[in-house]
């Protein structure tokens, strides 16, 4: 009648609440990832005037949407439920901060996508078109490094985001400089402009990168502090 | 798991037998459990509980929540008849179980309480030998078969055969309390009822035993439908699946009444309560 | 904290006059118990010094005579033995039902009050209406003549009270939790009284029969009413023979003028003593049994 191969599992008192957890650390760096498809396909789109690649852009906003209704959902839920507390609760509010950061990524892919679209038939410079692709390049690795920061708890990495943003603001400031020769071209002008717009999406994709490894520095020490204050920018973090 | 209520010369019973696993939005005919309409109970002709109607799901956990004095081990005794043992209750309304009325004339109390079982707030083993408490309930049912097999089973679903193994003659009383009341879960699960109801089954005991009762209810749910009352609303929103909020109501003379609030899925009550008394009760601006 | 400031927080509390108050008190009660320890402790003593040198194998196996030195207790101890089984085999069984009825299966009510005051009042009755009581419905109304069996039923009519009160009491002292539990496994009542709820209130049940045949076995005034002899010379071999009991006996060796038969009582009480003893022991040996703590 009793089942000799009966195993009970091994204890783990708050199990439900660890496999909710764990199905978190999973969505959030899906997430991440699909919201760097989304720079990346839509600054491809840039480089190569290809408007497909824009539009697979705006529809890919929806899966990020997804993610983050659904993420959202799960932590308001976990904190009702769960009452968490000391890691748990910093693990959730961290959560809560990046799930909103990554969805704003996102948005910014679809406003590059948009821009790309309005300016399609324009021409191009392919100076300020390598400039772009430099800058989003490093907006794309800051953001898969605060994503790996968060889930290796890495502090050195978080603590190195900052630094890597020097040189995107600093290409960020040089726009302006490269646009301005081409003052000849009204057309050309009008797109240089609206490459402008990018950049300056692009740098704040870059912020929203810091702001992500400011979580994650919170998450480890419990003590939340601004990396970089914008009204005091010589006081780093 | 197919069960005939014997004793009861008018009414036969043939459950369904019921797949284990699963959630039950996987399968589209399941029906409650319990389906209870308008019940009351009165001790002494004063209403203590009234007008609770509710659908149970099976293979969930329910958990019923409120102040002390509304009511919550009243309405959960209820359900396995063990209100009969007081003279002055009475009951009113209807409780179905499998569609059958446990307080219907031809139903025996007796055979009710083979299929539904209880756990108590302080843990009651008897004082027996570890063997002797869950033989006693095998027995009783004339499950007869292989005790020690049953014993054996019934020790490691409740998460305790790897402490008591070695010693299964030694007295009961000598186990801590954690360890006792998942004795009693034992003694409960040996008799293979269809459901468990908990009342307050961790009240009396420290954080970390109350913390493996949970764990333990959580993996029970896979095979049996499971009631609990608490007073703690972090373990209700912790283990439940449902949750049913009672509260008291006070008359004009001044007699108190329990009534059920609010009975919805634990995340929607604990996040979005449709009452005001629920909100007020838990987030703790009550009294 | 200065110095000044110290006085006006002490801890000292009340000082000596609280203590010499309970210290008093203590001894009080102290002294109380050792009168009764000390009374019963001079009692055996005397009794021992007095009628050791009559005990002997002879002084059991010998029947009553005029004359002290060859005067026995042989009738007087099977007697006992065979009214007090007669008690016990009648008022423990009936006893504990009635305790059980009474305690698990009746309606509480208006009647089951009365009954519980009905039956101690009769715990307080005076011993010798038993006789009477023997005498009119045993002796007489049921022919048993004035016979161990209408002796021990007497005696067991005087007992059944206390055990049955005792008896309710060791049912109540059992928590309900244990029937609560028992039943909601689906155990009927009777399955939850037999198994669960008279095992554990099985020390307290014995306690009160301890107390009850010990109070049975020293009993002379109902047994004398309903007719047992005071001087036996035979040995009762049926239920219907008549008896005498070592308490009679031994009332009836001081009773007589001879000095000498001063040591035959207290030999005789001695023996009294050491069946009570050996009776209690049997009694606490199956308690114990029962009362095994985790």
């Amino acid at each position: 009648m009793a089942d000799p191969s009966f195993r009970p599992r091994p204890l783990n008192v708050r199990r439900h609440f660890d496999e909710e957890l764990r199905e978190l650390e999973i969505k959030v760096q899906a997430m991440s990832a699909a919201a760097q498809d989304l720079v990346a396909q839509a600054v491809r789109g840039l480089v190569e005037n290809n408007s497909q690649l824009y539009d697979q852009v705006i529809q890919g906003d929806d899966e990020v949407d997804f993610y983050y209704l659904d993420i959202e959902r799960r932590i308001v839920a976990l904190f009702a439920l769960q009452t968490p507390v000391a890691t748990d609760l910093r693990f959730l509010t961290a959560l809560l901060h990046i799930n909103l950061h990554l969805e704003r990524v996102a948005d910014m892919a679809v406003n590059i996508a948009k821009i790309g679209q309005s300016v399609v038939d324009l021409p191009r410079s392919q100076v300020i078109i390598t400039h772009l692709s430099e800058m989003s390049g490093i907006a794309l690795k800051m953001i898969a490094a605060s994503t790996d920061a968060f889930a290796r708890r890495d502090m050195e990495l978080a603590t190195k985001l900052p630094s890597m943003d020097d040189p995107l603001d600093r290409l960020n400031r040089g726009m302006m400089r490269a646009i301005l020769p081409i003052s000849d071209d009204k057309r050309m002008l009008q797109w240089a402009i609206g490459m402008h717009t990018v950049s300056r999406q692009i740098e704040r994709i870059g912020d929203h990168a810091v702001d992500i490894a400011e979580q994650v520095a919170f998450l480890i020490t419990g003590e939340f502090r601004e990396f970089t204050d914008a009204s005091h920018p010589d006081k780093a973090g | 798991m197919s069960k005939v209520m014997k004793r009861s010369s008018e009414i036969t019973l043939d459950i369904k037998p019921v797949p284990t696993g699963g959630t039950p939005d996987d399968r589209p005919e399941s029906e409650p459990i319990f389906r209870v309409r308008d019940l009351g109970v009165r001790y002494g002709g004063l209403l203590a509980v009234r007008g609770v109607t509710a659908d149970i799901s099976r293979n969930q956990i329910t958990a019923i929540i409120g102040p002390s004095g509304c009511g919550k081990s009243t309405l959960i005794r209820c359900f396995n008849r063990l209100n009969d043992l007081i003279p002055a209750a009475s009951i009113e309304g209807q409780v179905l179980y499998h569609g059958v009325d446990l307080y219907g004339p031809a139903v025996d109390p007796v055979e009710v309480r083979r299929h539904i079982g209880m756990v108590f707030q302080k843990p009651n083993p008897f004082p027996k030998s570890i063997y002797e408490n869950i033989a006693f309930g095998l027995r009783v049912n004339g499950m007869t078969d292989d005790i020690d097999a049953r014993v054996e089973h019934a020790l490691q679903g409740a998460a305790l055969w790897d402490e008591v193994k070695g010693k299964l003659k030694s007295n009961a009383l000598s186990l801590s309390g954690g360890q006792q009341q998942r004795l009693c879960i034992a003694r409960a699960l040996a008799v293979e009822p269809d459901v468990i109801l908990m009342d307050e089954p961790a009240s009396a005991l420290d954080p970390v035993a109350t913390s493996r009762i949970e764990d333990l209810m959580e993996s029970l749910k896979e095979d049996y439908t499971i009631l609990i009352v608490t007073h703690n609303m972090q373990q209700a929103a912790r283990v439940s699946d449902m949750t049913a909020f009672l509260t008291v109501e006070v008359s004009d003379d001044g007699h108190r009444t329990g009534v059920l609030v609010e009975f919805a899925p634990t995340t929607e009550l604990f996040t979005n309560p449709r009452d005001p008394r629920t909100e007020a009760y838990i987030t703790g601006r009550f009294g | 904290m200065s110095v000044g400031e110290a006085q006006a927080f002490s801890l000292r509390g009340q000082g000596g006059k609280q203590n010499l108050y309970e210290k008093t008190f203590v001894v009080l009660l102290l002294v109380a118990v050792l009168i009764g320890v000390a009374s019963l402790i001079t009692l055996l003593i005397d009794v021992l010094r007095v009628g050791a040198p009559r005990l002997s194998v002879d002084f059991l196996t010998s029947l009553p005579s005029r004359f002290a030195a060859r005067a026995g207790a042989q009738p007087a101890l099977w007697g006992t033995l065979w009214v007090i089984s007669v008690c016990t085999l009648f008022s423990v069984p009936v006893g504990m039902g009635a305790a059980i009825y009474l305690e698990e299966f009746a309606r509480k009510g208006r009647l089951a009050t009365l009954i519980e005051l009905n039956i101690a009042n009769l715990a307080a009755v005076p011993s010798i209406i038993y006789g009477l009581l023997g005498l009119a419905v045993f002796v007489r109304f049921f022919a048993m003549g004035r016979s161990v069996l209408a002796g021990g039923l007497t005696l067991g009519l005087l007992v059944l009270p206390v055990i049955v009160l005792s008896g309710r009491e060791a049912l109540r002292a059992v928590p309900s939790s244990i029937r609560d539990g028992a039943l909601a496994l689906g155990a009927t009542r009777w399955q939850t009284v037999s198994r669960q709820v008279f095992p554990a209130a099985l020390p307290g049940f014995l306690t009160g029969i301890i107390l009850a045949l010990s109070r049975a076995i020293g009993e002379t005034a109902p047994l004398i009413t309903m007719g047992a002899l005071t001087y036996v010379t035979f040995v009762p071999n049926s239920l219907l023979d008549r008896f005498t009991v070592l308490p009679i006996q031994i009332f009836n060796w001081t009773s007589r003028p001879q000095s000498a038969f001063a040591e035959t009582a207290a030999a005789g009480i001695v023996v009294l003593l050491a069946v009570l003893l050996a009776m209690n022991a049997v009694a606490i040996l199956i308690r114990s049994r029962y009362q095994r703590k985790p």
